[in-house]
């Protein structure tokens, strides 16, 4: 390993700096340009303004309080689903894998149910502060997950019986899902519909502060195990070799890519294919290099979901199309490439 | 081929004969459906069932059961069947056990091309849109099984992951296009819920030539059908047309799902279930599968859909969601069993 990071040829090493850089660049120009489109543009300059301080009040009001929660929350959730992602393709070894097709988004989202339905009352509002939402998520996400890996049994070692019993988790996850939303009232039922779609609009300030809170310590656990993760072409006994303990280390990385999921899924919605496509760019933009492909993976994410969120504002207004739309119409025919082009190089 | 076809396992437990299981079926067929016409938010007697239909006296009771009891009884179990019998040569034509108008995403491109023909075609008879559900299921089987096959074979993963793959993508398009036409969202709806209750009685007359069309193609090709259980090669060398197989059965599978959900809506896993259950009882022989399948594939409907109105009583679920939770269990079964 050491070697091969001592051979790499510095122009090759400069050359992931520089395209991490650019991708960085192009995040905070998307994030601005995300702020100043709306129902009335307001000019990058004036952003800039108000962002660092100044600004009249409306704008300062519509920058702060309608625009910036949107973009942040975008942000943050799909920076997080895109690590999972990164964490679940390397750990599989299969770059089929995802939130998604492990059934962790639809584990999350009946938690999310079951907490929208056991927690309302008669009028329709929490009976419990909205903070508890993601523990919701995170213990749904965990079950479905462990249920993925206890049904897979001795060969869960092998990412195309993961896959498949993760799809039939995902499956089993979303009929109870509908069964729950019809149990619940029917205002529950019509606000967990619009959050299964995925979409950013309605994120207030404090719930993303909840959100950071909660990312913050998993992204920190989560990058230390990362650190560890072996690389993309050895396999169990190898790496068994080299010292790591795989059947625990693996758990603890499914975990901490469950978690990650859910929190963010917790409060945007069911986002679908993020968690697949971005760590696949981030790998043709930085190749398998380790920290810059968790960073890639992580600003690709953000940035595939604030630019969805601003897809669905400009083309849709006044409509309220879900973000989560605009990822599925993008991410599902980019699955089916991979999935065609992969056997190709296989043989 | 087809003699050990004819000897091939039937569960052990089941030593009935064909007849007798013919029988079972039909007369718990006939059974489901007067629980149907009788049970629900009011229980009415067979007296009751009897007057509405022989001698209608336009009392409460009498519009109830001939109008809102009489059509689900006969939605339900027409549904059942289509969708059953379409699972069984997806199955096969799969060779997957764990295939169904579900997983492959056709019941999602059957919705679809609904929603599009109505909002964008402005299509609003009955038979336009059950054409076009067709269609949508068609087009989806033919592209779902061709990336499928460029992506390395039928493998029962690769199936799978592009079916589902295809079927939310299927959804994202529907929820794009009702969002933006609220007006017809109420409508709509009402193809895309997956239950069999306010239907009227008209697509049942709409659907049932279009499944019998689908039966008959299907029951035609069973001796290819039973052929194609084996691999290609076999198959080509016992004289089967493979193309023209494939391509007809395509038809089929397409006609019977696009029937089922122009009539009740995607009502889940309906067809992953029932073959399972018709070959335990009749055996591998399509000319058996296929009747054995659309009999219990409407017991089953008919069934759901009579406990969809008791499970949350005095509110109805939709019968989708019942059948959504039993197919993922045994989905789930499924897989083990194939782990062990």
């Amino acid at each position: 390993m050491t070697t091969l990071a001592v051979t790499a040829p510095a122009g090759r090493r400069f050359g992931i700096g520089a395209i991490v850089l650019i991708i960085t660049g192009l995040f905070v120009l998307l994030c601005l340009a995300a702020i100043a489109f709306g129902s009335t543009w307001i000019p990058l300059e004036t952003v800039a303004h108000v962002i660092l301080g100044g600004g009249e009040k409306t704008e300062k009001l519509v920058v702060w309080q309608l625009r910036m929660p949107r973009v942040m929350a975008a942000a943050i959730a799909g920076a997080a689903i895109a690590f999972s992602g990164y964490l679940l393709q390397r750990i599989t070894r299969n770059e089929l894998a995802s939130p998604g097709v492990l059934g962790v988004v639809d584990g999350a989202a009946l938690g999310v149910v079951l907490f929208l339905a056991i927690f309302s009352n008669e009028s329709n509002s929490l009976t419990v502060s909205v903070a508890w939402q993601p523990l919701a998520a995170a213990i749904g996400a965990l079950t479905a997950i462990s249920l993925v890996f206890i049904l897979s049994g001795r060969q869960s070692s092998s990412a195309i019986r993961l896959l498949l019993f993760g799809i039939a988790i995902a499956a089993v996850a979303k009929a109870l899902t509908t069964v729950f939303m019809l149990i619940g009232p029917i205002y529950q039922a019509a606000q967990a519909a619009r959050w299964l779609a995925g979409a950013v609009n309605a994120i207030s300030w404090s719930e993303i502060q909840i959100m950071a809170l909660c990312l913050v310590p998993t992204v920190l656990v989560a990058g230390w195990l990362a650190k560890d993760l072996p690389p993309a072409d050895l396999d169990d006994v190898s790496s068994r070799s080299i010292g790591l303990n795989l059947p625990v280390y693996r758990i603890a990385v499914f975990f901490v890519a469950a978690l990650l999921t859910s929190i963010a899924v917790a409060f945007v919605g069911g986002v679908g294919f993020l968690g697949l496509i971005a760590p696949h760019l981030a790998r043709l933009l930085v190749g398998r290099a380790r920290f810059a492909g968790i960073l890639a993976s992580m600003l690709i994410g953000a940035m595939m979901l604030i630019g969805a969120d601003l897809l669905v504002r400009v083309a849709f207004t006044p409509l309220e199309v879900p973000a989560g739309t605009v990822t599925a119409i993008v991410g599902a025919p980019y699955f089916l490439f991979l999935l065609m082009r992969k056997d190709k190089t296989n043989g | 081929m087809v003699s050990t076809l004819a000897m091939s396992p039937r569960s052990p437990g089941l030593r009935l004969g064909l007849p007798q299981v013919y029988a079972g079926l039909i007369l718990l067929l006939a059974l489901a459906m007067l629980m149907s016409l009788t049970l629900g938010y009011k229980i009415y007697s067979l007296d009751q069932v009897w007057m509405a239909f022989f001698a209608h006296d336009g009392s409460e009771t009498a519009v109830v059961i001939a109008g809102l009891r009489l059509p689900r009884a006969l939605i339900a179990p027409l549904s059942g069947a289509a969708l059953g019998m379409a699972g069984v040569m997806v199955q096969t034509l799969s060779r997957n056990r764990i295939a169904s108008p579900d997983t492959l995403g056709l019941n999602a491109g059957a919705s679809l091309a609904v929603v599009v023909a109505s909002i964008m075609f402005g299509v609003q008879s009955l038979a336009g849109l059950s054409l076009a559900a067709a269609f949508g299921a068609f087009v989806t089987a033919i592209v779902v099984f061709g990336v499928a096959a460029s992506a390395g074979g039928l493998s029962p993963l690769k199936i799978v992951l592009v079916g589902v793959t295809f079927a939310s993508l299927s959804h994202a398009f529907v929820e794009v296009l009702l969002t933006s036409n609220e007006a017809q969202l109420q409508q709509l709806l009402f193809w895309l819920s997956g239950a069999f209750v306010d239907r009227p009685i008209a697509l049942f007359y709409n659907g049932l030539p279009v499944v019998i069309v689908g039966g008959v193609i299907g029951l035609a090709l069973s001796r290819a059908l039973d052929a194609l259980q084996a691999d290609d090669s076999t198959a080509a060398g016992l004289g089967v047309p493979l193309g023209a197989v494939r391509g007809l059965a395509f038809v089929a599978v397409a006609l019977l799902t696009g029937a089922a959900v122009s009539m009740a809506g995607p009502v889940a896993f309906v067809g992953l279930v029932v073959p399972h259950a018709a070959r335990r009882l009749v055996g591998l022989r399509h000319i058996h599968q296929l009747p054995a399948a659309a009999l219990f594939g409407g017991v089953y409907a008919t069934l759901a859909d009579v406990a969809a109105r008791f499970v949350i009583y005095p509110v109805e679920a939709p019968v989708g969601a019942i059948t959504a939770v039993v197919g993922a269990v045994v989905l789930l079964v499924l897989l083990m069993r194939r782990a062990a």
